[in-house]
């Protein structure tokens, strides 16, 4: 009897077909980042009756397979976690190079010492005087701008890092959403397959707002730990269905610190880590800053101190404040510029007192020298995070490389199985056909 | 069935990110070569940008110290003008008083000498006490008021201190203003502290008729004449010298700032050769690399298939 022959051909068509299917869905998906190449899993169908010969029934479809490899995958996060962490601290840098650079804050110090020094050549000049005490108020102004320029940096920064908070705090709720989904899936099922590409998206986006180290249980339930830079265990941010948030709280000086349910961490990963590196380079700058505007208060007022003004008084201070925020210009008239040795009479053309001045802003542990440490030392700082940045990125390539040649779709592949299929469908067909020949010439015995 | 696959998405990812990179050099190159400024930013060569702040610094303060010596400079050759002045007025007062020492210059000759010499002391006054263009006293050290002043009795004395500021006109070189109105006009004769005011109006006085033996009082004048003469040439020279070192200082600073500039073109400018090479070689790159990216990316099976 060709019954079995009908039975082998028709399951054999119909997993050719499926497989078809699913070689057109990868296709379909060939420039989906989160999609993982899709197999069809087969198996041979054989009726087996106790004390007989078995009987041939074809094939069965088992399930969709779906291509994922724990281990690469966790080298691409983590890549990318490190990159993401690298990334977001050079920006928050450069913002801030561009703060203290654009602020033309040194070119404000060397105009000072300069029009002081050309004071010494015409010390009564009123033009002169006028012209020091207003580059003493420009100066002045340009510390406070340099201030206001690195607080917004400051600031664009703390933005960043809410969103990057946000955005974690979002993918840890669907991970716990796509657990419970999956214990509710069937297994070998597509509805499984796309749950399972759901958690690696997520997975993905989450471990490049915070660094993250994940475990699988058996069904592909993910429970995810906060990848701490202590490199002890972190903590569960994803528990089977439940969830902790993470949240910063910001501190007096602008720098942050997280909690996860309330006890402390101290993320190694991901952007947020490179955030709060930012932050902190930032709040050492920003002291930085103020130690500048101290010097100019307190080297000016002395130097102003020691000194006899045009009229013969005494020097009075030539700044208020005390730091780069509050630091402002405190004499009202030129004449009040103290030029001359304390104890000259009025009208001295004496500048001993002026010369000092110039020499100790402009000395080599002056406000000057102490600029130009700072940028250099800011911007040495960004030139080593940009070759960091760029040895990571290369990492970070190519484990998205590999993660991809293990999981992604090769088109050449798909369009060799598609041909293979095709012929194998064609197979079944004639199979078919000559079952039916052989049910024909039997139904043509007379 | 295990095999290594060649994923089609990460083979454009790869392209991608090679095409892009090349671009972003290109981009850099072309930056560098339409604004003339090869750092933009500090990051880009920190220790080049430090130096170059730093050559900032010296230029700024070489043009105001270049300032400073052109107006020291000034300020020297007015009291120099000054200075030689008061040496030809004191040649004059010693030509008359060797008139008036002859025997054969009679009492209206002596008084004549006598009325102009003390012409002479008042001319002598008021160079002491010139000012300069910007009006400040040119002989009286730092102090305010008039260099020389004179009592109710006729007497002339010094009014100045003998502090002499100094300007900055060149890194670590700082010279004195001119020279003080004391230097200059009080000197001593024979051991005793005299002035060439003193001398002056002592002989015109000696000369005035009435006097007994003027001619013994023009000699012994001579003596003072000299010391007053020789006191203001000293001063010339000083002047002089001064003088001369602001020159050498100012054609130092010159140099020195063509080499500032050398050093900053050097460091901040684009090497247009260099830059517009490299832009050529990148731009070669990228489109061998663009055209090698469509061959290799037809080569689909797909295309094969009919």
């Amino acid at each position: 009897m060709p019954g079995p022959l009908f039975q082998i051909a028709r399951t054999g068509a119909a997993a050719t077909r499926a497989s078809l299917e699913v070689v057109a869905q990868n296709i379909a998906n060939a420039s989906n980042p989160d999609y993982s190449r899709r197999t069809l899993e087969l198996r041979e169908l054989v009726g087996v009756t106790p004390g007989r010969r078995g009987v041939l029934n074809g094939v069965r479809i088992e399930g969709i397979g779906r291509a994922s490899t724990e281990i690469v995958q966790q080298q691409a996060r983590s890549s990318a976690a490190e990159l993401a962490r690298a990334e977001a601290e050079l920006t928050g840098l450069r913002d801030t190079e561009l703060a203290l650079e654009q602020s033309n804050l040194f070119e404000g110090l060397v105009e000072f010492e300069a029009v002081l020094t050309q004071l010494e050549g015409n010390p009564l000049e009123p033009v002169l005087r006028t012209n020091a005490l207003e580059s003493a108020r420009q100066l002045a102004g340009t510390i406070q701008f340099a201030n206001t320029t690195l607080d917004t940096a400051r600031g664009q920064v703390q933005e960043a890092a809410t969103v990057s908070l946000d955005e974690a705090n979002l993918q840890i709720e669907e991970l716990a959403r796509i657990n419970r989904n999956i214990s509710n899936a069937r297994s070998g099922t597509v509805g499984e397959a796309a749950l399972l590409d759901a958690r690696d998206a997520a997975l993905r986006i989450l471990s490049q707002q915070i660094g993250i180290i994940a475990s699988f249980d058996d069904r592909g339930r993910v429970n995810v730990r906060l990848d701490d830079a202590s490199g002890g265990p972190g903590a569960l941010l994803v528990d089977g269905f439940t969830t902790s948030a993470s949240n910063s709280t910001t501190n007096a000086d602008g720098t942050l610190s997280f909690d996860v349910g309330g006890v402390a961490v101290d993320p190694a990963r991901g952007a947020i880590a490179g955030q709060a590196a930012a932050l902190d380079a930032q709040a050492d700058f920003q002291t930085q800053l103020d130690d500048i505007a101290a010097q100019v208060i307190a080297r000016s007022n002395a130097a102003q101190a020691s000194g006899a003004d045009q009229d013969g008084n005494a020097g009075q201070p030539l700044f208020a404040g005390t730091d780069a925020s509050t630091i402002t210009l405190a004499l009202i008239s030129g004449r009040q510029l103290a030029t001359a040795l304390l104890g000259s009479p009025a009208g001295s053309t004496n500048t001993t007192n002026l010369a000092s001045f110039a020499a100790s802003i402009g000395a080599d542990d002056g406000p000057i020298a102490t600029t130009d440490t700072l940028l250099l030392s800011l911007s040495s700082r960004i030139s080593a995070q940009d070759v960091t940045r760029t040895g990571l990125a290369a990492i970070a390539q190519n484990a998205e490389a590999t993660l991809l040649t293990e999981t992604g779709v090769d088109l050449d592949t798909e369009a060799a199985n598609l041909v293979r299929l095709q012929q194998a469908f064609e197979a079944n067909s004639r199979v078919l056909q000559v079952a039916t020949e052989i049910f024909d010439t039997l139904l043509a015995i007379r | 069935m295990s095999f290594v696959s060649n994923a089609t998405g990460a083979f454009y990812e790869r392209s991608l990110g090679q095409l892009s990179e090349l671009r972003g050099s290109l981009e850099g190159l072309q930056n560098q070569i339409s604004t003339g400024v090869r750092i933009s930013r500090g990051s880009e060569d920190p220790a080049a940008a430090s130096r170059l702040r730093t050559l900032a610094r010296t230029e700024r303060l070489s043009e105001v110290q270049a300032d400073n010596a052109d107006k020291l400079a000034r300020d020297l050759e007015e009291a120099s003008d000054s200075v030689s002045a008061v040496a030809n007025l004191l040649s004059r007062a010693r030509e008359l008083a060797i008139l008036a020492a002859n025997d054969p210059t009679g009492a209206n000759g002596r008084a004549a000498i006598a009325e102009e010499l003390s012409q002479l002391e008042e001319e002598l006054f008021d160079r002491a006490n010139a000012r300069t263009l910007t009006g400040e006293p040119q002989f009286a050290g730092t102090a305010a008021g008039p260099a020389f002043i004179r009592a109710a009795d006729g007497t002339v004395s010094y009014n100045g201190n003998t502090d002499l500021a100094t300007v900055s006109i060149a890194p670590g070189t700082a010279l004195e203003r001119g020279i003080t109105g004391d230097q200059i006009f009080q000197f001593d004769v024979n051991g005793t502290p005299s002035s060439a005011f003193a001398v002056l109006s002592n002989l015109s006085a000696a000369l005035q008729p009435g006097t007994t033996d003027p001619a013994a009082a023009a000699r012994a004048a001579i003596d003072g004449l000299d010391a007053a003469i020789e006191s203001s040439t000293r001063s010339q020279t000083v002047i002089g010298t001064r003088l001369a070192w602001v020159e050498v200082v100012q054609d130092n600073q010159t140099d020195r700032a063509l080499t500032v500039a050398e050093q900053q073109s050097e460091l901040g400018d684009t090497d247009l050769g260099e830059a517009v090479a490299r832009l050529q070689q990148t731009l070669a790159a990228l489109e061998a690399s663009q055209l090698s990216f469509t061959r290799v990316a037809n080569l689909t099976l797909f295309s094969a298939l009919r």
